[in-house]
């Protein structure tokens, strides 16, 4: 069946994205691969004439790493709950968002704002509405001077401040924190996907439902998800991938100390992690640490994908 | 007339043979031959014109040396930049540097070391016909001030890595109107830093007497002052978790529990934001870089006078006998290359800019940093400028003033491949100290040094 | 019977059901107005703390309890972001850099999702699979080599360095791929027997058919250069190539460390403020492309 002539003209078409992914993707990957197995490998030592050894050492030092094990429970944790939160949400948001006609079109250009804007920018404005002005939290000189615009409205409504991101806050609050940022992040894209296939789906169905008097729970139970399960997948499994990555919005928020001033890389992520092994220029360490997180994200894809097939209806 | 003419270029070629010739048989030395040197500053759009008047002056002397340079990346890029480059080879001739970021490029052996060239006699001719030699000369060996100048020489090996350009060191801002007010004395100890702090949180209960910028300097300083180990460029690198180290982090929690203290970090801003409030809560001491004293200072009424005077001193001392200062600020080093003369030409301009007192002078008053050489408190226009020094206005020569009083005070720490994560691991160290709840706080300070020297043992390859 | 008789018919039981279920729909339809608004308040608060802020002084921005309005409008900081930070030339670069890659990703883009869905070759899903394999690996694991790289190829401080490495974008060709595989089969047949040539198919009829999502797929990419930061700081930092991103992160740290957040703020209000119109203004293909993105086929 396959013709020469097209299998010619095939890979002529691909050959500028193959020759651009060959310098700018393929090599990365091989020279990561080699760079994890050579010992302490170091390019600034390399440069210097240094020999290494060939073997395991890098990945065995990185999981040994008191701090390894915190980096990825921040990462699942982080994932953990953004994933399910910014779907739950975001589905919620298209749903009401197909059903009206008034507004439609303004509220959805406001539900996709955040996606055009810069993650750190938008962090610094984040850390300042959660920030406490003062010093001392904690001991009985404790000082506040404005408990930021968050705990206001807490204040507002009869609560009491709550120390969110300075130091001496808990590991929680810090976490409820990042959660509600990155949901931030994560809606517009999750919003823009769903509604789209909202909008794709035959309106004959929901007709059908209606002549049966079904109830609007149902319709959403039996036809609506179902329907949408290519989307949701789409996004879940995204969202997965792009949450083991998350890194740029806990700098945006706590700064390169990832974490409170007395706990410093108390959220630091996997990423966190290879960025902090590369300061140090240990490409070899953080090569390792790149592919056990390709790994992880692999494992977690291959499952999400498994569980979509069973579960999605195409 | 044609015979004229010819005797002319007679003689002049007899000239030109005769100065190649000296120069092939000169066995070092700049030759004259037309070199690029590329140098990477982090100083800032705002310094290059004095930068540009400097190279035109040193390009009246070697017209073929060309000047390519960058200003407006900062420190950590410049870093970052150089240690890829080198991996590669295109490393630049020359760059600003921090003792930690020569650490690192030595990972690649790839800093070339200045001892034969500051020893070097070869005597080099200029365009203007006039000569120097290529190394220092004692007098300019001699006018660098000596803390500085060792900066250098920290790496564990002796030799001389990098020169030293302009340098800003810590010192003790304090609100002088307030300090007259209240007849209080400006602390010279830590004694008497803690005194001071008791008497300013009885008459304001609201303030933070004082605050400290770095954790990480305040931490090394301490060591300094204590004569206590910190790190070590050979050997066993990591010597900090010790009985004095702990003391002294266990009496500033004390004071910190007390509400005397706070640093950059805990504070969450620069500490000069809190020491130049003048409603709400506010300090009255402040630590921080010499260089950034206008930051120190209140913002100027309508009339512009200022709220308060601000005063300089030296920061306080465990021993006022033999104080100590951290030595901060960019310095030079020079990257190997194939071609020799480069070096040297690269070596003929960091000299340059090093021992020029009008150099020095001129960035020191475009930067608010402080000279290298103690000569240039002696140039007129530069003893002009400090005579102005005030606690207002001139508050950036002020802060110089204090600098150059205090020359012999200075300190640089080892530097080595790890120096930069211990550096990071001592300041976070003591900012969590610092907020250890009541209750087993030895065991907690205890585990607080335990994690830091892990994490500094885990960089170290 | 008609259909029209149908539909009235069933309007008729639908009555019956009472005004019950019709105030119910309105119960829910304010709920739902109510659940929405709500939201969008929470979407939108830290872009109008963004903008208060960018307008205060320096001294109300740094006040002890926030003030929800400005007391004095300080529109001059907006002039001050634009000198301070030389948007000019950032606005200029950052165009250039994003329209030319967006051009030459185009062509590439165009090129390879055609061979994808139309052409038949050995390997041809084992290739796509491989390069959908390729969006989970961590970006980060590709910096430290791609540096390295572009630094052997002399391309700092260049145009290119900013340019090349991000051509190809995966995301993109499945993009187009499952637009293109929606086209049928039966046109680029017929066209073949006319003898039509795969190029001249292409442009006249495939990209037409396809336009919606290029319109997406660059107004994503002008996005990316808009909004790039890692990449460019590390390779293009002088003040000849650099992004706008890199131009505000710089531009308002003082030597000491000090910034000036009001002039920031406006700064990042200036930026994101032709993104704003951009999308306000082309929604429709943004949305109709990324959604088309879904998992199908």
């Amino acid at each position: 069946m396959v013709d020469n002539k097209q299998q010619w003209k095939a890979w002529l078409y691909l050959s500028p994205c193959i020759i651009l992914l060959l310098v700018f993707t393929v090599w990365p990957i091989i020279n990561t691969v080699r760079m994890a197995l050579l010992e302490n490998y170091s390019g600034l030592k390399a440069a210097g004439g240094q020999v290494f050894n060939f073997g395991i050492g890098n990945f065995t030092k990185v999981i040994k790493y008191r701090r390894f094990v915190s980096c990825l429970k921040n990462t699942v944790l982080l994932c953990v709950w953004t994933v399910p939160i910014s779907t739950i949400l975001a589905l919620l948001i298209a749903v009401a968002l197909n059903s009206i006609k008034p507004l439609q079109k303004a509220l959805q250009t406001i539900f996709f704002l955040p996606y055009v804007t810069n993650s750190i920018a938008i962090g610094m404005v984040f850390a300042a509405m959660f920030n406490i002005v003062g010093s001392f939290y904690g001991t009985e000189n404790e000082i506040v001077e404005t408990a930021g615009i968050i705990n206001n409205v807490i204040e507002f409504f009869g609560g009491t401040h709550i120390n969110w991101i300075n130091y001496g806050s808990s590991y929680t609050a810090n976490m409820v924190v990042m959660v509600v940022y990155i949901v931030w992040n994560a809606l517009p894209f999750k919003i823009l996907v769903l509604l789209g296939g909202l909008q794709s789906i035959n309106k004959q169905y929901y007709d059908a439902a209606k002549v049966d008097g079904t109830s609007r729970k149902r319709i959403f139970s039996r036809i609506t998800v179902p329907l949408l399960s290519p989307m949701l997948a789409y996004v879940i499994i995204t969202g997965f991938i792009g949450g083991f990555k998350e890194y740029t919005s806990i700098v945006g928020i706590f700064g390169e100390t990832m974490g409170p001033a007395n706990d410093a890389g108390r959220l630091n992520t996997m990423v966190g992690f290879i960025y902090d092994a590369l300061s140090t220029n240990n490409q070899g360490r953080a090569s390792a640490a790149a592919l056990i997180l390709f790994g992880i994200i692999l494992v977690v894809t291959l499952i999400n994908l498994q569980v979509s097939k069973k579960r999605v209806h195409y | 007339m044609m015979k004229k003419i010819i005797a002319m270029l007679l003689l002049l070629a007899v000239l030109m043979t005769g100065m190649t010739s000296a120069f092939a048989a000169e066995t070092e030395g700049y030759d004259g031959s037309e070199v690029t040197i590329k140098f990477y500053t982090a100083m800032g759009a705002r310094l290059t014109p004095v930068l540009d008047a400097y190279i035109a002056e040193f390009n009246a002397l070697y017209p073929n040396i060309k000047i390519e340079y960058t200003a407006d990346a900062g420190y950590d890029d410049v870093r970052d930049q150089i240690s890829t480059e080198i991996t590669v080879g295109s490393q630049p001739h020359l760059a600003y540097c921090y003792p930690d970021h020569v650490a690192l490029y030595n990972l690649a052996k790839a800093v070339k070391t200045l001892d034969d060239f500051i020893d070097s006699e070869a005597v080099i001719t200029r365009a203007d016909g006039t000569t120097e030699i290529l190394g220092l000369t004692a007098e300019q060996k001699a006018d660098f001030i000596p803390g500085y100048y060792a900066e250098g020489q920290q790496f564990g090996d002796g030799l001389m890595y990098t020169l030293p350009l302009s340098k800003s060191t810590e010192v003790l801002y304090y609100n002088k109107t307030f300090f007259d007010e209240n007849n209080l004395k400006v602390p010279t100890t830590w004694a008497e830093m803690e005194e001071v702090c008791a008497a300013i949180k009885a008459i304001d209960p609201e303030s933070i007497p004082m605050g400290y910028d770095s954790s990480s300097n305040w931490f090394i300083t301490m060591c300094e002052q204590y004569k206590s180990p910190y790190t070590s460029a050979t050997g066993d690198h990591f010597l900090f978790n010790n009985e004095v180290n702990h003391g002294f982090i266990k009496m500033f929690r004390d004071w910190y529990q007390k509400g005397y203290i706070t640093t950059q970090k805990l504070y969450g801003a620069y500490t000069s934001g809190l020491f130049v409030n003048t409603t709400g809560t506010r300090s009255y001491m402040s630590i921080g870089s010499s260089a950034g004293a206008t930051y120190q200072r209140p913002a100027a009424n309508a009339d512009g006078s200022y709220p308060f005077e601000v005063g300089i001193a030296s920061i306080p001392q465990v021993d006022p006998a033999n104080p100590k200062v951290i030595s901060q600020g960019p310095s030079l080093c020079m990257f190997k290359k194939d071609n020799e003369q480069e070096m040297y030409a690269t070596w003929l301009f960091m000299k340059f800019l090093t021992t020029n007192i009008g150099f020095q002078a001129e960035f020191s008053e475009a930067s608010g940093y402080v000279p290298v050489l103690k000569s240039v408190a002696e140039n007129e226009y530069y003893a002009d400028l400090l005579a102005k020094a005030d606690g207002g206005k001139h508050i950036a020569f002020l802060s110089v003033k204090v600098c150059l009083e205090q020359a012999d005070a200075y300190y640089t720490s080892p530097a080595f491949n790890g120096s930069s994560v211990a550096r990071d691991q001592v300041g976070t160290l003591l900012d969590t100290c610092l907020t250890i709840p009541e209750g087993d706080v030895d065991a907690a300070i205890e585990d607080a040094f335990l994690d830091a020297i892990d994490e500094c043992e885990y960089s170290v390859f | 019977m008609s259909k029209d008789t149908m539909q009235i018919l069933h309007a008729k039981d639908m009555g019956k059901e009472s005004s019950r279920s019709r105030v119910m729909g309105i119960l829910v339809q304010a709920l739902t107005y109510a659940f929405l608004l709500l939201m969008a308040l929470i979407v939108l608060f830290p872009f109008y703390w963004m903008i208060i802020s960018s307008l205060k002084t320096l001294d109300e921005y740094r006040l002890n309890t926030p003030t929800f309005w400005p007391r004095v409008i300080m529109f001059s900081n907006y002039l001050e972001a634009f000198t301070a930070a030389k948007l000019g030339r950032l606005f200029i670069n950052t165009m250039y850099v994003g329209l030319v890659s967006t051009l030459l990703s185009l062509v590439i883009t165009v090129l390879s999702a055609f061979a994808f869905a139309r052409l038949e070759f050995k390997g041809k899903n084992a290739l796509f699979a491989a390069l959908l394999a390729t969006m989970m690996i961590p970006g980060e694991l590709f910096t430290i080599t791609n540096y390295q790289t572009v630094t052997t190829f002399g391309w700092i401080n260049t145009y290119t360095v900013l340019i090349v490495p991000f051509l190809v974008s995966i995301f993109y060709i499945y993009l187009l791929r499952q637009n293109f595989l929606q086209i049928p089969n039966e046109l680029y047949l017929a066209a073949k027997v006319d003898g039509t040539s795969d190029l001249k198919y292409l442009w006249k009829v495939m990209v037409p058919l396809a336009l919606p999502t290029l319109i997406s797929i660059t107004i994503l990419k002008m996005m990316g250069a808009w909004n790039s930061y890692i990449w460019p700081r590390l390779v293009a930092n002088d003040e000849a190539h650099r992004l706008i991103t890199n131009g505000l992160r710089n531009a308002f740290t003082t030597t000491s460390g000090d910034v000036n957040y009001p002039v920031q703020m406006a700064a990042v209000a200036l930026v994101s403020a032709p993104l704003f119109l951009v999308f306000i203004f082309l929604r429709k293909y943004i949305m109709s492309g990324v959604s088309r993105s879904g998992i199908k086929g």
